[in-house]
């Protein structure tokens, strides 16, 4: 069951290297979020544990629903247009994810030497769903690009922290969530306020702005 | 092991002891004047801030000479170096003041990168950042290490002292704070440098080899003559008297050179000697340089100028500022018997012991170093001609200089107690060696009590049995004798029919201020006699209407800054080359800046087998 799982999550994250435009983009993210919650929810079945179960339920209000929510709203507001503007197109955006899969797999395999095959393929994951976040924040122009690469490498982190240490602190858990949450809050009007000012999201064309 | 609760956090030795009393004395006048200085200069929020900033200064130099401990001399350093900076800055509407920061904050920083790495090498052998480990560490010490770190911490306090090429911030940071800070910074924080050298090199590293005082040596000679010749071309008087504080910087460094070459030589009786000297020259200038920082500055509140060939004729409207400024200008070009007298006297004593008591090329060596000291002397009086006569004597040169007042009791207490102690520290040169050597011998770890410093209640004798003598009371009892005598003889001889003129008038009249005699005419000859150094040159512009009949003609006469133009200069465009160069690694695109990011977290990847 948890392979299949994160299985799934590998190929979400592929869907999103893919992503041409921005509804796909989020709805990738969904995706990728509401696997993370279907596998902290079996770990907290399996381990009887009450924070986990918490995570769990807070993964889905905040990741699955209310960000991918106002995500929605935001661009639906600015009307932007919805291309994503790709630096590198999708096919090579794929090809480079595939060699970030095999690069974090070696890199996984080469940390825990002695760990068990699926602990080693779960930090792997991890590592790529990091990659990915930040090869998404690198080639894509819109500024929304930005935002959803961060919250995957906050889930390639949580994915991380939750299957190789057994999960972070639960306080720490939550902060972060909020963390996320709020950041996500003030990116969202930020970008908004970006495309009021220059009327497109376009971070590329921002370069001016330095001193 | 790190040494987290130093045993010595504060020292209270006698060199310690005696640095403090330095930066006492003058920061107590400097205080006094600052009341009467700030008032109507500044916004009182401004003066509140000056206040504030002035208190932390004065306590990160006494944190600086008193500190047991390497981290807080540092951070004591930095703290001074910082609020140093803040009150050079004081004046945020002049162009000039940002500059003169600017310059001064990197230089300053440079200097204490060396420090830190010369501290950090110590620490490598010691294991403690105390200093009497780091001492103890220091006696095991191979001896190219030693010369390493001595390399270091003669460049980083080298910086804050001022010795050429180091001083390129003096001459512009000292003038633009305000007065009393700049007597501070001159009289008091660039002797906290000596303060280093003497504790770090002198007493903790040990002086290990002969170089090292020839080294030091060769610096304060060029120190010497460099800030004096800067100085008498100068027309800006509070540049003038930064150019002075290099120089004296190099005299004081003389006596300490002298007595490291002395201790690698196994003289220690000359060596307590000479280092004697050079403190007693350091606390003197710190006396009379505060002291005509604050007449400058008193100058400078009358008129609102700084630049000399403006002035003229102040002795009648400010008689008080004028004495006082010209008592500390015969301090400091050393006549008797003020005090600036008694302690060049007695470096000029510690270069004849010391030519007398070596062998070979070295006495030559010394000999010349004390003729360059006798020149310095010469053209420091003569720069303060210059400096009293262009300022003070003669008529006014400008209404800036015909609308000046005195100035206020506040400014003139402070004045008025610095003046007194130039005298005070020349008559009572006995009682003071007494206490000097001491912080000497302490300084250098020699045991005193069985040496001979030979002083009974009038006379003071440095060398036992060659008979020289100085006794400053009697020198002055002589001149006041003297005085007297002349000052009757011309009272009794004088014409009795007294004709009134004009200054300067020659018995003509209608002679304005155009006619008198400038500052750049005055030094003109010495710009001649150094024009190897200054490189001059003019530019002369003639506007005629025939060839008869000349319109107007201007004359203008620059010298070069030999050390700023093929020594900083070079660097400086070197710098921003590179800078630029560097530029295009920052677009602006933050596509681009998570790129980098992103490759450096692929190759930590890829290479993590080799790390």
């Amino acid at each position: 069951m948890q392979g299949i799982i994160l299985f799934t999550v590998l190929a979400s994250t592929y869907l999103m290297v893919i992503a041409k435009r921005m509804p796909a983009l989020i709805r990738g993210f969904r995706f990728q979020s509401f696997c993370l919650f279907a596998l902290t929810l079996i770990m907290a079945f399996s381990e009887h544990r009450l924070d986990l179960y918490i995570i769990a339920v807070l993964l889905f209000v905040l990741k699955v629903s209310l960000i991918p929510h106002f995500l929605y709203r935001t661009i639906r507001r600015i009307r932007a247009n919805e291309n994503l503007g790709l630096f590198i197109n999708p096919q090579l955006s794929l090809i480079w994810a595939m060699a970030f899969t095999y690069l974090s797999w070696i890199f996984a395999a080469r940390l825990a030497v002695f760990g068990q095959a699926i602990l080693i393929g779960v930090m792997a994951i991890a590592f790529f769903i990091i990659l990915a976040g930040m090869f998404l924040m690198m080639s894509r122009m819109s500024a929304l690009a930005q935002i959803i690469g961060l919250l995957v490498m906050e889930n390639g982190l949580f994915m991380l922290a939750s299957t190789v240490s057994g999960g972070m602190p639960f306080f720490v858990e939550i902060a972060i969530f909020f963390d996320v949450f709020m950041s996500v809050l003030i990116m969202g009007i930020f970008v908004f306020r970006i495309n009021k000012l220059f009327t497109h999201i376009d971070v590329n064309k921002l370069s001016r702005l330095k001193g | 092991m790190l040494d987290l609760l130093p045993k010595h956090i504060f020292l209270s030795d006698p060199l310690s002891l005696f640095f403090l009393f330095v930066i006492f004395i003058v920061s107590l006048p400097s205080a006094i004047y600052s009341f009467g200085y700030l008032k109507g200069e500044y916004p009182l929020k401004k003066i509140i801030l000056s206040w504030f900033l002035l208190a932390i200064f004065i306590l990160s130099m006494a944190a600086v000479v008193t500190a047991g401990n390497v981290l807080v001399f540092l951070v004591a350093w930095e703290m001074m170096s910082l609020a140093s900076y803040f009150l050079v800055v004081f004046d945020t509407t002049h162009e000039r003041s940002i500059k003169a920061g600017t310059i001064y904050v990197v230089m300053t920083q440079i200097g204490a990168a060396f420090l830190i790495a010369a501290f950090m090498i110590m620490y490598s052998y010691a294991r403690s950042f105390d200093l009497f480990a780091l001492k103890n560490a220091c006696l095991a010490m191979p001896a190219q290490t030693k010369n390493i770190i001595f390399v270091s911490l003669l460049i980083g306090f080298g910086t804050k002292a001022g010795i050429v090429p180091l001083h390129i911030w003096l001459p512009y940071a000292h003038p633009q704070a305000p007065s009393h800070i700049s007597s501070i910074m001159s009289g008091v924080m660039i002797k906290t440098a000596i303060y280093g050298i003497i504790r770090f090199v002198m007493f903790i590293l040990g002086v290990s080899a002969a170089w090292w005082g020839v080294l030091v040596l060769i610096l304060a000679v060029i120190s010497c003559l460099v800030g004096v010749i800067y100085a008498l071309m100068e027309h800006d008087i509070k540049k003038l008297l930064a150019y002075h504080s290099v120089e004296n910087i190099g005299i004081i460094l003389l006596g300490v050179g002298l007595a490291m070459f002395f201790t690698s030589q196994g003289l220690p009786y000359l060596a307590v000697f000479s280092l004697m000297a050079g403190l007693y020259h350091l606390v003197n200038h710190a006396i009379f340089k505060g002291l005509l920082f604050l007449c400058a500055g008193s100058v400078y509140k009358a008129t609102g100028t700084r630049d000399i060939e403006k002035l003229g004729g102040l002795i009648k409207t400010m008689p008080y500022t004028a004495a006082y400024f010209l008592l500390g200008a015969m301090a400091i070009s050393a006549l008797p018997p003020l005090n600036g007298f008694v302690s060049e006297w007695l470096t000029l004593q510690a270069f004849f012991l010391g030519a007398l008591n070596v062998i070979g090329g070295t006495k030559l060596f010394l000999g010349f170093c004390a003729v360059m000291l006798a020149l310095t002397s010469g053209l420091a009086a003569a720069c303060f001609v210059k400096a009293f006569g262009i300022t003070f004597l003669a008529g006014p040169r400008s209404h800036y200089a015909k609308e000046a007042k005195e100035v206020s009791l506040s400014m003139k207490a402070g004045m008025f107690f610095l003046s007194l102690l130039t005298i005070v520290f020349g008559l009572a040169a006995t009682m003071i060696i007494r206490y000097l050597t001491r912080a000497a011998g302490s300084a250098m770890d020699i045991d005193i009590s069985h040496m001979q410093f030979s002083l009974n209640n009038i006379t003071l004798n440095p060398q036992a049995g060659k008979s020289i003598y100085l006794s400053p009371p009697l020198l002055a009892l002589v001149l006041l004798v003297l005085g007297i005598t002349g000052l009757v003889i011309f009272c009794a001889w004088r014409r009795k029919r007294s004709v009134r003129h004009n200054t300067w008038d020659c018995g003509y009249y209608r002679l304005d201020a155009r006619n008198e005699y400038t500052a750049t005419a005055f030094s003109k000859p010495f710009r001649i006699a150094f024009s190897f150094f200054l490189l001059p040159y003019r530019k002369t512009q003639k506007i005629r209407e025939s060839f008869y009949h000349v319109r107007s003609f201007t004359y203008e006469t620059h010298t070069i800054q030999v050390f700023k133009k093929y020594l900083y200069d070079p660097v400086l465009v070197l710098v921003f080359r590179s800078a630029k160069s560097m530029r295009r690694l920052q677009p602006g695109s933050i596509h681009l800046y998570l790129m980098y990011i992103f490759i450096t977290i692929i190759l930590l990847i890829v290479f993590m087998r080799w790390f």
